[in-house]
């Protein structure tokens, strides 16, 4: 095939999947762009272009920042600091007579080295941890700046000559804001983003998936801050200085007030809450000229109420509170060709112990599961299921002991390794993540086994649309193995109990699993879904998988298993066909004590 | 040995300060797992309400404050920062917290500071203010200084250091020993049991947060008159302090104020300290601490740290 041909067919491609994916609002977006582009030349001279340009720079530093929040679950407050980073680098490069826009870009590749540095010490804190040493990071660089004038120009502040009109800033920061915007967008919906929001909604079941949080989370802070170094790099052009006294913790705490308060989980959140922010400060601005007392004061003094505000009538966000309100921006996926497949593995558990201090959870505990069986472990509370599970999972190590699939030893495997190696578990309750819809539960899931990165996703490259479009099949192929192919776009609140645990089944099924590790399956299902429940894991089993299922309900097991495992106390106490099993005396006396005999 | 002593005092003087913020810091930390980002700027509300009470907001020396009204001041600045403090918790922290909104609780938190820090620099608004001083250091040796072993040293760095030991032996002894203090500990090891056996949590928290920052605004006014205060004073204080106790886990008050110590200590060590000619200076006191406890968060992250993943 001629280069001509390939690239031919890629834009045709490219078209047809925008067309698919162009709703109401982007019409919107590209209109409101366009008219903003026009400003500069119908509006009369007195309008402050490069004051839109500076808040537009400033948007963008937030719109990376909101991806960190509002993806990434880390709530930062050290942006300032990455802005100014960009800022004293790129006056520095300016002064010694480097082009504008190398300039810049060396600004935000510094301040992504910067959010890289950071980033390795948060990205596996949690959300009070990250705000904490965020902070303190904040407090570090304004100090640093003041400590060494030789860095920071000291207290006039590094002075460069100002680099393009106030028109050409303008346009750029427009078209800056419009690409951050399209990036977060992008990226939010995508394999990354989801993975990213999976995590930060239930750790622990993202985890199960499989999901190596640490790492997208410092791919996504280091973006953050490289958005935060540009602007910044940008600005001190349009500016002509990088004063050390604004990169402080209050433009920290400006660009999460921003973020906050126009809504952190959206593209457009950020931006509205500094348009929002900037149109206070004027106004307050115009008050002052008036009374003719000082107002520079009382921008963090705004900027703390309206935070206020916003939080304590809901904390959504300006964004969020629109757009259900009109619904904009609602979506519904089209069910397009699914293809699945299903093959197994055996595993094999030998002689694991596990102790927690001096208890025995677990005491030379043996299993075998092999492909297309079904073995269900029972035992009263406490007797080491969960234990056995997590064991098997790799969420906690054994203190003795190994555990084999397919003849390999993962036992010093961490689980997201295993998970890679097809041996997958759901967790037993808060395993779904509350603000996506069941597909996109699917597509965490689905998601594993992608091999194209963030980067390739926002420029959005035929390998990764290909890709992508690959994920959402077997997304969807996972919904349609449980049933659940017509609630795609539900959120977990809008499923029934046992559609809830199906959901979770379709997610751990997404990552293309060989052996399954179901922690309960029916809790929290009616009754009257435990056959839909049973047809669903027998349907598996007949497909090839090996599955352990950890269960309570007694119906259920007989209904499904063929082998019986049954523990008390971390000992194995009988095997059998679950027949076998129910008239076994030893497991009467587990269950109902010595006295029922 | 000379320079040691020295950098002993003055970073003892420094860090007994920082390890009472801490113990405030962890306090908070281990009845309600949030960090109280508002504290330093709770801190600098009591030491410049204390000066508006003392001397107003003009031009003052040192010493043309009498003792009867300093002593007045300290109480109503107390007093402002418990009120505050205990306020700012039922409005900024505990809504959120019962949401189980930690974005919004971080944001709350944040707001209450920056709007504290704008008013108090509305209010204030000079870059640096002289903080009166009732006892007359100055009259003791060589101008508040004394030579000991050929080391100089501040009287009244000597004098901060004692008071901030005393006031963090005073903490831990009301953490211990007091019905109140016991209470406390209760909601730190459970909170619902505490609730059950009827320890008053509902007023016990918020007067946590209040007194948390009273007792480190007493330090910090004692501290004040040894340098210029301004409205960025508290801020840096809560910042110091909640390093302190990050490098602690938010663990118990006697180690909450040893890493304060230290941290004090350490700036000193880096401001004063030569190495065979090579030589750190005060640029480098204000940032390497601080560092210094982020890489090691970064080195031995504590568990409770980390993410749950199971």
């Amino acid at each position: 095939m001629s280069a001509i041909t390939t690239t031919r067919r890629a834009l045709r491609e490219a078209a047809a999947d925008a067309r698919r994916s162009w709703t109401g609002a982007a019409w919107l977006t590209v209109a409101g762009a366009g008219l903003a582009a026009l400003v500069p030349f119908v509006v009369p001279s007195s309008v402050r272009l490069d004051g839109l340009a500076e808040t537009g720079y400033l948007a963008v530093a937030a719109v990376g920042l909101g991806f960190a929040v509002g993806i990434g679950g880390m709530p930062s407050i050290a942006q300032g600091a990455f802005v100014g980073v960009g800022a004293v680098c790129a006056a520095h490069l300016v002064g010694s007579g480097w082009p504008a826009p190398a300039a810049a870009l060396v600004g935000a590749a510094a301040a992504a080295v910067g959010g890289i540095g950071v980033g390795i010490a948060v990205v596996r804190f949690r959300a009070v941890y990250v705000a904490a040493a965020t902070w303190i990071t904040t407090w570090l660089f304004a100090l640093g700046l003041d400590a060494f004038p030789t860095v920071s120009g000291g207290s006039r502040g590094l002075v460069v000559p100002p680099r393009g009109s106030p028109t050409i800033h303008y346009e750029l920061a427009l078209a800056l804001v419009a690409a951050a915007m399209l990036a977060h967008r992008t990226l939010a919906r995508s394999s990354f983003g989801l993975t990213l929001q999976a995590a930060a909604q239930r750790p622990a079941a993202a985890a199960a998936l499989g999901a190596e949080t640490a790492r997208l989370r410092l791919q996504a802070f280091a973006g953050a801050a490289a958005a935060g170094g540009l602007a910044g790099g940008v600005a001190v052009q349009l500016l002509g200085v990088a004063d050390p006294s604004s990169y402080g913790p209050s433009l920290s705490f400006q660009l999460l007030v921003a973020v906050l308060v126009g809504g952190a989980a959206t593209a457009l959140g950020p931006v509205v809450g500094v348009l929002v922010f900037a149109g206070l400060s004027l106004a307050a601005d115009l008050l002052g000229g008036i009374t003719g007392s000082e107002t520079g004061r009382f921008g963090p003094m705004l900027a703390a109420l309206l935070l206020l505000a916003v939080l304590t009538l809901g904390g959504e966000g300006i964004v969020a509170a629109v757009s259900s309100r009109l619904r904009l921006d609602r979506r519904r996926s089209e069910v397009g060709a699914a293809e699945s497949s299903l093959t197994g593995a055996s595993l094999e558990a030998r002689a694991l112990v596990k102790r927690f201090g001096g208890l025995v959870a677990l005491d030379a505990f043996e299993l075998e599961i092999r492909p297309g069986r079904m073995l269900a472990l029972i035992g009263p509370n406490g007797s080491g299921k969960t234990t056995a599970l997590r064991l098997l999972a790799g969420t906690v190590r054994p203190d003795a002991g190994e555990v084999r699939l397919d003849e390999t030893d993962v036992t010093a495997e961490p689980t997201a390794q295993r998970v890679r190696r097809g041996l997958v578990r759901t967790i037993q309750s808060n395993a779904l993540f509350p603000a996506l819809t069941a597909l996109e539960h699917a597509t965490v899931g689905a998601s594993l086994r992608r091999r194209h990165g963030a980067l390739r996703t926002v420029l959005a490259t035929p390998k990764a649309r290909r890709e992508a479009r690959a994920v959402r099949a077997r997304a969807l192929a996972a919904l349609r193995v449980v049933g659940l192919e017509e609630r795609a776009d539900e959120l977990p609140e809008s499923l029934t109990g046992a559609e809830q645990r199906l959901l979770m089944v379709a997610s751990a099924l997404a990552t293309g699993p060989r052996v399954l590790l179901l922690d309960e399956p029916s809790a929290g299902a009616a009754p009257q879904d435990l056959d839909r429940l049973a047809g669903v894991l027998r349907a598996l089993r007949e497909g090839g998988l090996a599955i352990l299922v950890v269960e309570h309900n007694v119906r259920l097991v007989r209904a499904v298993a063929d082998e019986v495992v049954v523990l008390d106390a971390g000992k194995r106490l009988a095997t059998g066909t679950p027949d076998e099993v129910a008239a076994n005396p030893a497991v009467r006396a587990a269950y109902f004590g010595r006295q029922a005999l | 040995m000379d320079l040691a002593l020295q950098v002993v005092v003055t970073g003892l003087a420094a860090g007994g300060v920082y390890g009472i913020v801490a113990i405030g810091h962890s306090l908070v930390f281990q009845l309600t797992g949030t960090v109280y980002l508002a504290l330093g700027d709770l801190i600098g509300l009591g030491v410049f309400t204390t000066l508006l009470v003392a001397a107003g907001t003009g031009p003052i020396t040192q010493t043309n404050v009498s003792s009867s009204r300093y002593l007045l001041a300290l109480c109503v600045g107390v007093l402002v920062c418990v009120v505050v403090g205990a306020g700012g918790y039922a409005l900024v922290v505990q809504p959120f917290l019962e949401r189980g909104s930690t974005v919004g609780w971080i944001g709350a938190t944040l707001a209450l500071a920056f709007a504290i820090h704008a008013v108090i620099e509305s209010v204030f608004p000079r870059s640096a203010y002289v903080f009166p001083d009732p006892i007359p250091f100055r009259r003791v040796g060589e101008a508040g200084f004394l030579t000991l072993a050929g080391a100089s040293f501040s009287v009244r760095a000597l004098y901060v250091a004692a008071v901030a030991f005393a006031l963090a032996g005073l903490v831990a002894w009301a953490v211990n020993r007091t019905r109140t203090g016991r209470g406390l500990q209760a909601i730190t090891a459970d909170r619902e049991g505490a609730l059950v056996v009827g320890v008053p949590v509902a007023w016990l928290v918020p007067l946590a947060f209040g007194l948390a920052g009273a007792v480190a605004a007493v330090a910090a006014v004692v501290g004040a008159p040894s340098a210029p205060v301004s409205g960025q004073t508290g801020t840096l204080l809560g910042v110091k302090g909640l390093a302190a106790a990050l490098a602690v886990r938010f663990g118990p008050p006697h180690y909450a104020f040893a890493a304060g110590a230290l941290l004090g200590l350490l700036e000193a060590a880096v401001a004063t300290v030569h190495l065979s000619g090579f030589e750190l200076g005060p640029a480098y006191s204000q940032v390497l601490p601080l560092a210094a406890v982020l890489v090691l968060l970064a080195w031995r992250p504590p568990a409770e740290a980390l993410e749950d993943v199971e």
